[in-house]
């Protein structure tokens, strides 16, 4: 993926160009083509990988030294001191070039799946095809591109992960497990679902007390050995053991204590809460800037209507989405528009996103995606990690649309 | 009072209480702890072993009298609340005590209603969530197997995976996100989970929701099944698991098959089998009840040689007063119970007798199965895992047969991997 090096480096050279002939303004900003559809007219190489992986690809004719970008050559040229027809660049102006990946069973290794950037095909063939050489010793995961590596290595271990109902892990296995598993996770089905279902009836209401957090019998049954003490001989063990089992039925703990069970707790369910759409966090590992806690973290919301948390949602995630960089190996943009799934819980969605799609009215540039739609799981591209139905944030195109 | 006091100490009036279905030193508070054990040092730290062990050779030998001076002793030293030698001599007292009386089913019986009616979804989850955060016992099988499952299952847009474990889903989720941020193409995942006790099934209605939703968060296409029609696990047939064409079949085993009778574990592996299955994770806790369940010392010194690690291991990842550490204990006192007061066969009853990593294999093996080993991939998931607990976990890669979390250098966990010939 070109980074944003690259893309500097290939704006100075536009206006390099530029300012020799004369003196323009600002040249206009690269369009740049989505990854792997490159321009139709540009020029497709297919390096071997021996000369993609060679780090001195430019060499100067003079006295031979290696250099591993165009602009580096050109500088060190000028200490040559060429007479002035030489130092002109040797052709017109460079067609725009796209690289092939040498892996023949790689997608990209057909031209019409060609990367634009020199780099980018490097960083790709390592990442897909090469060894993974570096490891994080924190860890334990592989990069074969040290830039990847090093980019991990700072922030690995760093990084917290915030539940909506306010547990924080340093662990991601932990955090992941938990949040599956957390009733915030069920609170936001509930809130959606509150028109049209009921909840789920057989949680709550069974006989099964909760046994409350730390939840010690405070008197024991105490069974008492009468009779024989000394010899255990087996009438009285009979007699002991029936006791116990007396014991059992009247005197458990449980049935003394009749405590609500703690699971009553949770049914202040969306009252207090007011998070909308609080789940989530799992934005919050896979962004790279860190400085943007919980995209849906909502402070001071006191909002009942989901509508209204939908702007602020989807301000707040232009925003992100806006500073994100992708394609650093990992899979980033945890958000995705969305597939279709299992049974239950569809209803709640189909009304999600009747409210959402009323905002959407509102922000063009973003492509609205119908949600669950059977014949969108083929497509592949968009998932909705938020389950809110909004199309990916994180496609650039939208993102220009944005800022 | 030292425990050497209260070795030859003698009561007027033993009072045997109970509580929880566990017989215990009456109410006063326990002066005896780890470091009164620690202070003797010459070896009485390790007295429960010995006086349980005594007992299981009395009994053995039918020696009435010494039977029942040694179950008096241990009933007054024992606690569950005490240190690990208390804990330990007060649930193999109790299993000792059922042997004895010949009380072992309804004992065994009476300790799994009072669970069901003590336990709900929300103390299970609980339960289960905090156990994995203080320990890899568990998330050791199940970075391990996800991490085999989705190698073998690669580029296959169809996964079912069919779930066989006492886990309640806690290894799902990992491997949700797994498949939605790893792979380009995210494959559908149908997930059938096979809930053989009434608790499984009672959790899995809270579950199921949750998984779903889950799934629908990850954005990966998702099913969820449960089979809750089984009285036993022996009873599964691969009808009941309905695999449908062009599915890619992944079956995942863990903490399940000791829970089989030892005389249908073959035939089960082979329902396993017949399923055409790419890839079989098999998660087992390393011990040997059952080769040795016609010898009772043998098999009881097994059991406490297990079970001692187990409740070592437990005393030093949870907090001294947690609740969950107490509910863990209390479930291995079952499941002593079970094994060794009870008949190998009692109805609708879990059987508890687990065979160690070598003896699986042998099973699997004349069933038709090839091992396969984690890939270095995995291995390495694996030890990162191990880091991010305290110390004292390691892991041992012996051969082929698969990869045993180890406590103290001591194995206690096998995971492994197979696939059909």
């Amino acid at each position: 993926m070109p980074t944003e090096e690259e893309a500097a480096t290939s704006i100075t050279s536009t206006q390099n160009d530029a300012v020799r002939g004369s003196n323009p303004p600002v040249p206009p900003k690269k369009k740049r083509n989505l990854p792997g559809n490159p321009d139709p007219e540009a020029e497709v190489i297919a390096l071997s990988p021996k000369t993609l992986m060679a780090t001195n690809r430019f060499v100067c004719e003079i006295c031979g030294k290696g250099f591993q970008r165009e602009q580096n050559l050109q500088l060190h040229k000028r200490g040559h001191n060429l007479p002035w027809k030489l130092k002109q660049r040797t052709s017109k102006e460079v067609r725009k070039r796209v690289y092939v990946c040498p892996e023949k069973t790689c997608v990209h290794h057909h031209a019409s799946r060609a990367l634009g950037d020199l780099t980018g095909i490097k960083k790709h063939f390592c990442r897909k095809h090469g060894e993974k050489k570096w490891k994080c010793d924190k860890c334990a995961k592989h990069y074969a591109v040290h830039s990847d590596w090093k980019a991990h290595y700072k922030t690995c271990g760093t990084r917290e992960y915030k539940c909506d109902c306010g547990t924080i892990f340093s662990r991601r296995d932990s955090f992941i497990t938990h949040r599956a598993f957390c009733d915030a996770l069920a609170e936001e089905t509930a809130r959606f679902t509150a028109a049209s279902h009921s909840h789920t009836p057989n949680h709550f209401i069974t006989s099964s007390l909760g046994l409350g957090q730390h939840h010690f019998p405070p008197n024991l049954p105490l069974w008492v050995a009468h009779g024989n003490q000394q010899s255990h001989d087996h009438n009285s063990i009979a007699k002991h053991l029936q006791e116990m089992h007396h014991q059992f039925t009247l005197d458990h703990p449980l049935v003394q204590n009749p405590n609500p069970p703690s699971l009553y707790q949770t049914a202040n369910w969306g009252f207090g809460r007011d998070q909308f759409p609080n789940q989530n966090p799992i934005m919050i590992p896979i962004l790279k800037e860190v400085s943007v806690p919980s995209l849906f973290h909502a402070q001071n919301q006191n909002q009942s209507c989901a509508a209204i948390s939908a702007t602020a949602l989807l301000q707040r995630a232009a925003q992100i989405g806006a500073t994100t960089r992708d394609g650093d190996g990992d899979k980033l943009c945890g958000l995705y528009g969305t597939t279709s799934s299992g049974g239950s819980g569809l209803g709640s969605d189909v009304e999600l996103s009747a409210t959402l799609d009323h905002e959407m009215e509102m922000y063009p540039p973003l492509k609205r995606c119908r949600r669950p739609v059977e014949e969108e799981i083929g497509l592949g591209e968009t998932r909705d990690f938020l389950g809110v139905g909004m199309h990916t944030i994180c496609n650039p195109s939208a993102i220009n649309g944005w800022i | 009072m030292d425990t050497n006091s209260k070795f030859l100490h003698t009561i007027a009036n033993p009072r045997i209480n109970t509580n929880g279905g566990l017989l215990h030193l009456d109410m006063q508070p326990t002066t005896s702890s780890s470091s009164d054990s620690a202070a003797e040092g010459t070896g009485d730290a390790k007295w429960a072993s010995r006086l349980l062990r005594d007992c299981a050779a009395a009994m053995s030998d039918k020696d009435s009298a010494k039977i029942h001076h040694l179950l008096w002793m241990l009933n007054e030293l024992a606690s569950p609340y005490g240190d690990t030698d208390q804990k330990l001599a007060a649930y193999f007292l109790q299993a000792l005590f059922c042997k004895a009386t010949d009380s072992g089913r309804r004992c065994y019986k009476t300790l799994i209603s009072v669970t069901e009616r003590s336990h709900s979804f929300d103390s299970a989850r609980k339960l289960i969530l905090k156990f994995q955060e203080v320990s890899p016992w568990t998330t050791f099988g199940h970075v391990a197997s996800n991490g085999a499952t989705l190698e073998a299952l690669e580029g296959e847009p169809s996964l079912h995976v069919i779930d066989i474990s006492n886990t309640l889903c806690t290894q799902w989720p990992t491997l949700l996100e797994a498949l939605a941020t790893r792979t380009d193409d995210t494959p559908r995942l149908r997930l059938t989970v096979v809930a053989a006790t009434a608790a499984a099934k009672s959790a899995m209605k809270e579950i199921a929701p949750r998984m779903e939703k889950f799934a629908r968060l990850m954005g990966v296409p998702f099913e969820f099944t449960v089979i809750a029609g089984l009285n036993r696990l022996g009873d599964l047939t691969k009808d009941d698991l309905a695999v449908r064409e062009g599915e890619a079949v992944a079956v995942n085993c863990v903490g399940a098959l000791r829970r089989v009778d030892v005389e249908e574990r073959n035939r089960v592996i082979e329902t396993i089998k017949s399923l055409n299955p790419k890839v079989v994770t098999i998660v087992e806790e390393e011990a040997d009840f059952s080769s040795n369940r016609e010898d009772f010392v043998k098999c009881f010194e097994e059991c406490l040689r297990f079970h001692t690690v187990y409740f070592e291991m437990l005393e030093e990842s949870f907090a001294p007063t947690s609740n969950e550490k107490l509910m863990l204990e209390r479930e291995c006192a079952r499941s002593i119970v079970r094994v060794l007061a009870c008949d190998d066969k009692v109805e609708d009853c879990d059987s508890e007798r687990r065979e160690k990593g070598r003896q699986w294999s042998e099973r699997l093996r004349e069933a038709g199965f090839t091992a396969a080993a984690h890939s270095d991939d995995v291995v390495d998931d694996v030890r990162a895992l191990l880091k991010r607990y305290r110390a004292g976990w390691s892991l041992l890669l012996p051969g082929e047969d698969g990869i045993y979390l180890a406590w103290k250098e001591e194995p206690v966990v096998w995971a492994s991997v197979w696939k059909p010939s």
